[in-house]
């Protein structure tokens, strides 16, 4: 067998079982592998391999419209930067307590979002409310921490 | 009026994107529909975790939206969504501390086209067998075949999820396919 064309139908043979191919070139690969029995063990191997690709789980797309598309409207609100908005709160005097009286939003100068409801640790230590496995967070998002703090608590001392 | 002359025909990645920036929550929603089994399956090439994966696509999608005013117009959203895909799948495989290996059965529910049952049960077998091969394969190998086959990806577009060149992608889904037909054999 020519093995220039195997080399092109081989090329070709995914597109061919995902039905992606013009008609010219599905006449081409049928063509081929009537003659080629290496290239109809590969065209066979791909269609099998096409067959046992994984189901999506039905809730996915649900949870992608409740979260990513819903969220993305909202201001980006990471926990760190919760994390952040208590320390900085501590640190300024304001505190946060248990006491489900008091009002939220925290206003914290320096951080554009309004906190809700069960963002912020009920918890009257500010530190350990805001400390929580920082060994787990990236270089990056370390260093976004402390450029939030760094800007809370010089907004909150001007 | 009949539907499609009213409805139209479907919009681009594209248009979509750009109402997408404008605050079209339905944009972001339909390009959601049309991508989220693809992000899936990348994922789950990665992690072999169905819970894993669905956090990795979930995180990716909301990463994608933020980064709209990011995305060039020149290139492929599905590309540039499976790049994203696979960055969070390896930033979770990185928290994790390992890499799982899972099986994949769990995961996986094996699709079979036609043929009646004793086609379909023969196919159901073939197909289990070539999912547990695949699992075998280098993760390059195995991420360009999945890519290529499953979502027929170009090898360009290979290459930028997988982090490599066009070159290479192709050189892994061949070796990644002379090795599995050695391995089904």
């Amino acid at each position: 067998m020519n093995d220039t064309e195997c080399g092109t139908v081989r090329e070709l043979i995914p597109d061919f079982v995902g039905s992606r191919l013009a008609a010219e070139e599905v006449e081409r690969v049928e063509g081929h592998v009537q003659a080629c029995a290496e290239c109809l063990a590969e065209l066979e191997l791909a269609q099998v391999l096409l067959a046992s690709r994984a189901s999506v789980p039905e809730e996915l797309l649900e949870r992608i419209m409740r979260n990513s598309v819903t969220e993305r409207s909202a201001p980006a609100r990471t926990w760190w930067g919760v994390s952040a908005a208590a320390i900085a709160a501590l640190a300024l005097g304001i505190g946060i307590t248990s006491d489900p009286a008091q009002e939220l939003p925290v206003e914290v100068p320096g951080f554009a979002y309004e906190a809700e409801e069960g963002e912020i640790w009920s918890s009257e230590d500010g530190l350990l409310a805001g400390a929580p496995a920082l060994d787990e967070l990236s270089d990056e998002a370390l260093l976004q921490l402390l450029d939030e703090l760094t800007v809370g608590s010089a907004g909150g001392s001007a | 009026m009949k539907d499609e002359e009213r409805q139209g025909p479907d919009p681009s990645d594209l248009e979509l994107v750009q109402r997408g920036r404008s605050g079209d929550d339905a944009a972001l929603g339909a390009l959601a529909k049309r991508h989220h089994a693809a992000a899936y399956r990348v994922a789950l090439s990665f992690v072999r975790e169905d819970d894993l994966a669905q956090d990795v696509v979930q995180d990716a999608f909301l990463k994608a939206f933020r980064a709209l005013g990011e995305f060039r117009a020149d290139a492929s959203f599905r590309t540039w969504l499976l790049t994203i895909t696979a960055n969070e799948a390896k930033g979770a495989l990185r928290r994790k501390g390992r890499r799982r290996e899972t099986a994949l059965e769990d995961a996986s529910e094996v699709r079979s086209e036609g043929g009646g049952p004793a086609h379909d049960a023969m196919m159901r077998d073939e197909a289990s067998r070539a999912r547990r091969m695949l699992e075998q394969l280098p993760e390059k190998q195995r991420l360009s075949v999945t890519l290529r086959i499953e979502e027929g990806l170009s090898f360009k577009e290979i290459g930028e999820v997988i982090g490599s060149s066009e070159g290479a992608a192709r050189a892994n889904y061949f070796h990644g396919i002379r090795r599995l037909r050695e391995l089904m054999e």
